[in-house]
């Protein structure tokens, strides 16, 4: 593939250069070279065994890459004060100042290990009290074990532009590499700034990725009926309605009622399974549960 | 997708089991209101590519009844094929040989005729009189409003009611009831 | 043909019959059997297929027009009202939402199309519209006609 677009390039300038003679490209009609130039491509790309895959090259290889620039603008585009020295030491992790020094390279920062646990510390602390204002402490854990985990902290760091200037010796860097930057760059952000702002960085990034979730698709009890039945304990549940009874679309309607109250209503291909969503419906109006 | 999102789409796409009372009905005038819900038409979720029909399990169907002389005058056609295959079928010739046929046909006359109509009409179930299975029976939930109501019969009256039933005039003592 | 050139005169034999062909057969590659592989069928169904796709840009409009009508009809028919008057109920409140809109509100925020379906019940039975039936206004609706 890379040999055949480079020979179509080649191709392309060779006609132009031709104008002066043929006046080719002036006409508009079939290019009746194309298709045979093409077919010839492909039968030596197909002879060398070519197969078209290219290896990921890190921005950093190329000639015009400024690395001081990158590390400016990246606080920038984010619209935050970074302190520069600081968010150099975030952004080096403590395999490539091994590898440096094993080179033989001067290196005067040990790393970013403390930041990492330090950042973790801050976003951890953080989502567990901007969530507890809303939701009880299991809702509360779940949540937070969703937003701190490695994919997603990752994902965020990826998206503000964390992959190409992390100093690391693997690429493209691993799951766990990037997540530990962006904890470390969460921290290098609240020794530039102040708590507050580091919170609100946080509630943009991290906490925002709950837009579109709804809370049961993060937490769920595993047997919502039981769990209903340890929060309250006087309700029954009632078959309120059922259709299709004797076929394989059956659906049953159930009701938990309590003081001959209805409480929530749940619906299922069972009535077990009815049952146990009636539950989660009763479940997600205690709570709160939007 | 959590699971409550699950059972609100089966519940949403649940399929009904209608039962319907077909004595002294129009079949004509009921077609129009079967369709409705063999093919769902009346749910606002209703989408010609979705599979959103009822069933709908008619009872009597031994005991329509057709408007004005049409059980003399209405005919159904039938050709085999071969020549002089055809055949001419009046109304309650058909429904001497099957009751269900007169309101099968006319279900059947009353939708366009497209790929789904013969699936739409494997969700109707007819039964000549009130002898369904009871497996069919378990599957029902809901019973439609019939359009017309049964008129009773003379005969259906208990004696008692026909005596005490308000007179306008008392026949004279010697007219004689034949 | 006039050419300016001596050397397209003599190059111009016509379009390349691979390019020219191609074309239709990229419109016909998800038919079936030899009307996607021999030219002579091709193009005649390929004409055919650009003739219903004309045709069917119109009638789709008709379809979707067709459609909403039938869940605006299924909606009002739940909550115990006609469709005319239904329409005519909106209009006279002041709700202008076109049947496309409306049809997605009975179809996927039936809450929000029962509030309609409320607002033309309570506006039927202010004004005295031709009902069959006598209309309470449903709760939770206010109109004029209370406050006064």
């Amino acid at each position: 593939m890379a040999l055949q677009r480079q020979g179509l390039n080649l191709l392309r300038r060779i006609s132009i250069h031709g104008t002066t003679f043929t006046n080719r490209t002036d006409v508009r009609s079939y290019k009746r070279w194309v298709a045979p130039t093409l077919k010839e491509l492909n039968i030596r790309t197909k002879k060398i065994g070519d197969t078209g895959e290219v290896k990921p090259t890190p921005r950093s290889s190329f000639l015009e890459w400024n690395y001081d620039a990158e590390v400016f603008a990246f606080g920038k585009r984010l619209g935050e004060e970074f302190n520069q020295d600081l968010l150099r030491k975030a952004l080096m992790h403590k395999s490539y100042v091994n590898l440096q020094e094993l080179q033989g390279n001067a290196v005067q920062s040990d790393g970013n290990t403390d930041l990492i646990k330090k950042g973790e510390d801050i976003i951890s602390k953080y989502i567990q009290l901007e969530l507890s204002k809303k939701y009880p402490d299991v809702i509360v854990q779940a949540i937070h074990n969703y937003l701190t985990d490695d994919n997603m902290l990752s994902h965020v760091g990826v998206h503000i532009g964390l992959k190409d200037i992390i100093l690391t010796p693997e690429y493209p860097p691993e799951t766990a590499t990037i997540a530990n930057t962006f904890k470390a760059v969460v921290a290098a952000l609240e020794e530039s700034s102040s708590l507050e702002n580091c919170e609100k960085f946080v509630k943009d990034f991290v906490l925002a990725q709950l837009n579109g979730k709804e809370v049961f698709d993060i937490w769920e009890p595993e047997q919502p009926y039981k769990y209903l039945k340890g929060i309250k304990s006087d309700i029954e549940p009632r078959l309120c309605n059922q259709s299709a009874a004797k076929t394989i679309l059956a659906n049953y309607q159930v009701g938990i009622y309590s003081n001959k109250q209805l409480l929530g209503l749940g619906w299922g291909e069972s009535v077990d399974v009815a049952k146990d969503m009636a539950a989660l419906n009763v479940i997600q109006k205690i709570y709160n549960i939007k | 997708m959590s699971s409550l999102k699950r059972v609100q789409q089966w519940a949403t796409f649940a399929r009904i089991w209608h039962i319907y009372d077909a004595s002294w009905q129009n079949p004509f005038q009921s077609a129009g209101l079967l369709k409705k819900y063999l093919m769902g038409t009346y749910k606002p979720i209703y989408h010609p590519l979705n599979d959103c029909g009822d069933h709908v399990v008619v009872i009597n169907s031994g005991d329509i009844a057709l408007p004005g002389d049409e059980w003399k005058k209405r005919v159904y056609f039938h050709h085999t094929g071969y020549p002089r295959g055809a055949s001419w079928t009046l109304a309650w010739q058909l429904h001497k040989k099957d009751p269900t046929l007169v309101l099968k046909k006319a279900v059947y006359n009353s939708m366009d005729g497209n790929l789904q109509r013969r699936y739409t009409m494997e969700r109707l179930h007819i039964y000549p009189d009130a002898n369904v299975p009871a497996d069919i029976m378990k599957n029902i939930s809901n019973q439609l409003a019939t359009p017309r109501e049964v008129p009773k019969r003379l005969d259906h009256y208990s004696e008692k009611e026909v005596e005490e039933f308000p007179k306008i005039m008392d026949y004279p003592k010697n007219y004689i009831l034949r | 043909m006039v050419f300016t050139t001596a050397v397209n005169f003599i190059r111009s034999r016509g379009p390349d019959e691979f390019w020219r062909k191609r074309k239709i057969f990229k419109l016909a590659a998800h038919f079936q059997g030899r009307k996607r592989n021999c030219y002579s069928i091709t193009i005649r169904y390929v004409h055919r297929a650009l003739v219903y796709a004309t045709k069917g840009r119109k009638l789709k409009k008709v379809d979707m027009a067709n459609l909403w009508e039938q869940r605006i009809l299924s909606g009002c028919e739940q909550h115990g009202v006609t469709y005319p008057l239904f329409k005519e109920s909106l209009s006279r409140s002041g709700v202008m939402l076109n049947r496309k809109t409306l049809a997605d509100l009975a179809c996927w925020e039936p809450q929000s199309f029962k509030a309609l379906t409320d607002i033309a019940q309570a506006r039927a039975a202010q004004d005295g519209l031709n009902v069959s039936k006598s209309l309470e206004p449903p709760s939770g609706v206010v109109t004029r006609g209370m406050i006064k």
